[in-house]
C-alpha cells in the first residue's frame, strides 16, 4: 500500500463508499427542496398537445404495462395524463396486459386524483378492466373485439352492460392508447393497432400510440417518436416532470427532479475525478 | 398467425376471437399459464430437498414452504368464495410490490458504479463516449442548464439526433438477424434450445 | 378486394418476408452443397472455453442466466433470445460437464423449464456423465423478475462463482446482476437484443454479443454448414437494405417518394 499516491487510491475506492454519499445526498433535496426550473422537450410537448386534442366524449385508452418497481418513472406521467384526460372532457379505458400490480397502481392513481375520481362516474365516465395475461396476443384479440378478452370489468359487471363500452368494442373507436411500459408494450400496440391488418388501416381512423416509459429506455423510444410512430413520448422522471408542468398540477415527479440533479452532478464529479487520476497516474508511469 | 397478421378479416374464418388465429392465441396462453404451475412445483422441489438435507439455508426454504402454502391456501379461498381476504392483498401491496421497488431503485446504486468502473477516457472513442454521456445526463437534470445552457442544447441533440442513427441501425440488424433466426426455428434447422447437444 | 389486396402495402410486407426466407433458404442449400462461407469468430463465443477453464482452475462454479425475458416464451421480441441463450446454454453445459465445474441456471420464464432441464440433461449425456445432472440444484427458478434477481445475487455473493454468462432478453436486472459480478471478480460474457441494456451489459462484461450476434452465435458454435449459410443469407439481406436505403435518400432528394409510399406500413 506504500508507494501509492492519492490518485492511485481514488481509483480504487470502494464502491459502498459512493453508494453512501449518493444515499445521502439524495435525501437532502426531500428535506429541502431545490425547486429548479424545467424547460419542456419536443417529445414531452408532443405528448401534451396530442392530449389537447381530446375533444368531449372521446375514449382512449390507458394500457398500465408497467410495475410497481417502475412507479418512480411511471405513475407521475399516468397521473399527469389521466388528469388531462379528464380536463378535456374524455373517457378513459384502462387495462392491462402483462403486469399483475396494475390493480395496486390504478389505486393509487385514484386516490391521487380526488378530485376527478369524485366526479367521474365509473362504467360511464372511465372503466377499469384490470389484468388479463397474453402481452402482444392480447394486444392484437384487443383491437378486434375487446369482450373476447374483458368480459367484464373488475367490479363483475358485464362489458357489454357498461355504458361506455356500449358503442365500443373494437380499437377503431379509440382515438389512442397511452402506453405505460418499461420496453415492448408500445411496440405491440404500434404493431397490432396503429399498423394492424390490411383493413383495419383501411377504415381510416386507426389509434394513434404514445408511450410513457422509463428513461432506461428513452434511447430505444425515441426511434419511435422521431419516425412517426408515436405522437408523443415521455421518458423516466425528467419527460413526467415536464408534463406535470404543462398539465398544471405539480407531483412527484417534480419533487424527484431535485435528487435526479444531485445524483447526477455527483456521478459526473466521480467520473471526473476517477479520469483526473487516471491521467494522473498515466503521467506518472510515463 | 402471419396470415392473420397480413391480410386480417380479408381471409373469412381466420381472424377474431372466435375464429383459427384467435383461437391459437387463446390456446398461447393457456400454455403460458400452465408453465406457471410447472414453475410452482419446480420450486417446491427445490426448497424441500434444502429442508430434507439440513442445509444451510434450510431454513429460509422452510419459511418459503411456510409462507407458501399460507398465500395458495388465502388464493384458494379467493376462487372458491369470490372473497379476497385483507392478508392476501396486504401481503401483495405492502410487501411484494416494497420489495420489488426497492429491488429496481438498487439499480440506481449499480449504475453509479458501473458508470465510476466503465465512464473512463482511456482513447478517443471512450473519450467521446464519456463527453457525450456527461452532456446527455446534465441535459436530464434541472441542474444542467442552471450550470451552462449549453447542456440541454447538446445534450438533446445527442438524445434525439447524436444516437439515432445508431439505435436504428440496432433495430433494423437485430430484425433481420431475428428473421434469420425465427426461419431457421421454423423449419427445424435451429435445435439448440431442445436438447441437442452442441 | 384482389386488387386491392395486391397493391396494399401489407402485401408488399408479406412478398419481402417471403422473398427473405427465400434468400436465406438459397444460402442454406448453397452452403450444405458445398458453398465455402467464413463467419468471423466472435470473441464473446470463443471465450466461453476460457471462462469455463478459469471455473474450473479456481474451483468455483458458473453462473448462467438467459434474463427476465418478459416472463414467457411466447413474447417477440425476448423469447428468440431466450431460446438462443438456451442453445448456447447446451453449449456452455457440456464444457462444463467436460471439465467437472458446477453450473447454475437462473431463469423466472416457467415455459422454458422443460426445454433446459432437457438441453442440460442432453449435454451431460454426451460426456458420459448423467448421473452428475442434478435438475434441482442446477435449475434456479424463480416466478417474477424481483425474486430472480435477489436469488442471483444472493447466490451470487455466497457462492463467488468464477464466471457469469448472461445470454438473452435481459431487463434491469443485467446491471445488478453483471456489477455483483464485478464485486466479486467473476469473469463475464454477455449477449442480448435489447438495445436499452446494451449500455450497461457493455460496460459490465468482459465480452459481448451484441443484437444479431447472439442469434449468429448459436449458429456459430452448431457448425452446421447450411445454419452457416443463414448468415450468409443474412448479410446479403443487409446490404440490400442499405442499397434501399441509399436509393430512396437519392429519390426523396429528389422529391420522388414512391419508394417510401411503397415499403410504408
Amino acid at each position: 500500500m506504500s508507494g501509492q499516491t492519492i490518485w492511485d487510491k481514488l481509483q480504487q475506492v470502494d464502491r459502498r463508499v459512493f453508494y453512501w454519499i449518493l444515499f445521502v445526498s439524495l435525501t437532502v433535496p426531500f428535506l429541502t427542496p431545490l425547486g429548479l426550473p424545467i424547460t419542456v422537450t419536443p417529445s414531452t410537448q408532443a405528448y401534451y398537445d396530442g392530449l389537447k386534442t381530446i375533444e368531449a366524449g372521446e375514449v382512449v385508452v390507458l394500457s398500465i404495462n408497467s410495475g410497481v418497481s417502475a412507479w418512480g418513472d411511471c405513475l407521475p406521467a399516468m397521473v399527469a395524463s389521466v388528469k388531462q384526460v379528464h380536463n378535456q372532457g374524455g373517457k378513459l379505458i384502462v387495462w392491462s396486459i402483462g403486469y399483475n400490480d396494475c390493480d395496486i397502481t390504478w389505486t393509487r392513481i385514484k386516490t391521487t386524483l380526488p378530485e376527478v375520481f369524485s366526479t367521474w362516474v365509473e362504467g360511464t365516465d372511465y372503466v377499469y378492466f384490470g389484468y388479463c395475461p397474453g402481452q402482444e396476443t392480447n394486444v392484437a384479440l384487443l383491437r378486434d373485439d375487446i369482450k373476447s378478452v374483458y368480459t367484464k370489468d373488475v367490479r363483475g359487471v358485464a362489458t357489454g352492460d357498461l355504458p361506455l363500452m356500449k358503442n365500443i368494442n373494437d380499437a377503431s373507436k379509440i382515438k389512442f392508447v397511452m402506453s405505460s411500459d418499461t420496453g415492448d408494450a408500445q411496440i405491440y400496440y404500434i404493431r397490432q393497432w396503429k399498423n394492424g391488418p390490411v383493413n383495419y388501416v383501411k377504415s381510416g381512423k386507426p389509434p394513434l400510440v404514445a408511450e410513457m416509459g422509463i428513461a432506461m429506455n428513452k434511447s430505444g423510444d425515441m426511434v419511435f417518436f422521431l419516425s412517426g410512430d408515436e405522437f408523443g413520448l415521455v421518458a423516466g422522471s425528467r419527460g413526467a416532470a415536464e408534463l406535470e408542468a404543462l398539465v398544471g398540477r405539480k407531483g412527484d415527479a417534480t419533487i424527484t427532479m431535485d435528487s435526479i440533479s444531485v445524483s447526477h452532478v455527483l456521478l459526473v464529479l466521480a467520473i471526473i475525478l476517477a479520469n483526473v487520476g487516471m491521467f494522473a497516474t498515466r503521467g506518472k508511469k510515463k | 398467425m402471419m396470415l392473420d397478421y397480413f391480410f386480417g378479416k380479408n381471409i373469412p374464418g381466420l381472424s377474431g376471437s372466435g375464429n383459427l388465429s384467435g383461437q391459437l392465441q387463446a390456446w398461447a396462453m393457456i400454455i403460458q399459464l400452465m408453465a406457471i404451475g410447472l414453475g410452482a412445483i419446480n420450486l417446491l422441489q427445490v426448497h424441500f430437498r434444502q429442508v430434507s438435507r439440513k442445509t444451510n439455508m434450510a431454513i429460509y426454504s422452510a419459511w418459503f414452504i411456510v409462507f407458501f402454502a399460507f398465500l395458495l391456501l388465502l388464493g384458494l379461498y379467493k376462487l372458491a368464495t369470490g372473497v379476497e381476504l385483507y392478508p392476501y392483498t396486504w401481503v401483495f401491496a405492502n410487501v411484494y410490490t416494497s420489495l420489488g421497488a426497492t429491488l429496481y431503485a438498487i439499480t440506481g446504486f449499480y449504475v453509479f458504479s458501473a458508470a465510476y468502473r466503465a465512464f473512463r477516457a482511456r482513447n478517443v472513442d471512450a473519450a467521446i463516449l464519456l463527453i457525450g454521456g456527461i452532456f446527455v445526463m446534465l441535459a436530464n437534470a434541472p441542474i444542467g442548464e442552471v450550470i451552462w445552457s449549453g447542456f440541454p442544447l447538446l445534450g438533446n441533440w445527442f438524445n434525439n439526433v447524436g444516437q439515432i442513427p445508431g439505435m436504428r441501425a440496432f433495430t433494423v440488424v437485430g430484425a433481420l438477424g431475428l428473421m434469420a433466426y425465427g426461419f431457421r426455428a421454423l423449419i427445424g434447422k435451429e435445435r439448440g434450445f431442445y436438447s441437442e447437444a452442441a | 378486394m384482389g386488387v386491392w389486396i395486391i397493391l396494399d402495402t401489407k402485401f408488399i410486407a408479406l412478398l419481402l418476408l417471403i422473398a427473405s426466407f427465400a434468400l436465406f433458404y438459397a444460402y442454406m442449400r448453397l452452403a450444405k452443397g458445398g458453398m465455402k462461407i467464413k463467419v468471423r469468430t466472435f470473441p464473446a463465443v470463443a471465450a466461453i472455453p476460457e471462462a469455463i477453464g478459469r471455473a474450473a482452475e479456481m474451483g468455483k462454479p458458473v453462473y448462467y442466466s438467459t434474463g427476465m425475458g418478459q416472463g414467457t416464451l411466447n413474447n417477440q421480441g425476448n423469447g428468440p433470445q431466450t431460446l438462443a441463450g438456451i442453445s448456447i446454454l447446451g453449449y456452455a453445459t457440456r464444457l462444463c460437464a467436460k471439465s467437472g465445474v458446477k453450473i447454475t441456471y437462473f431463469t423466472p420464464i416457467a415455459d422454458s423449464l422443460p426445454l433446459v432441464e432437457e438441453t442440460m440433461r442432453t449435454a451431460y449425456m454426451a460426456e458420459g456423465k448423467p448421473d452428475d445432472f442434478d435438475p434441482t440444484t442446477a435449475i434456479n427458478f424463480q416466478n417474477e423478475q424481483s425474486p430472480y434477481l435477489t436469488a442471483s445475487l444472493g447466490w451470487i455473493q455466497r457462492e463467488k462463482p468464477a464466471s457469469a454468462l448472461l445470454f438473452g432478453g435481459f431487463y434491469y436486472e443485467s446491471v445488478c446482476i453483471a456489477e455483483a459480478g464485478n464485486t466479486i471478480g467473476a469473469m463475464q460474457i454477455g449477449g442480448t437484443a435489447n438495445t436499452h441494456q446494451l449500455p450497461f451489459m457493455i460496460a459490465a462484461c468482459d465480452y459481448m454479443l451484441i443484437m444479431e450476434e447472439l442469434y449468429a452465435a448459436s449458429a456459430e458454435i452448431s457448425g452446421n454448414s447450411d445454419v452457416i449459410g443463414s448468415l450468409r443469407g443474412e448479410d446479403i439481406l443487409k446490404f440490400l437494405v442499405l442499397i434501399s436505403l441509399g436509393v430512396g435518400i437519392i429519390l426523396a432528394l429528389v422529391g420522388n417518394t414512391s419508394l417510401i409510399g411503397l415499403l410504408k406500413v
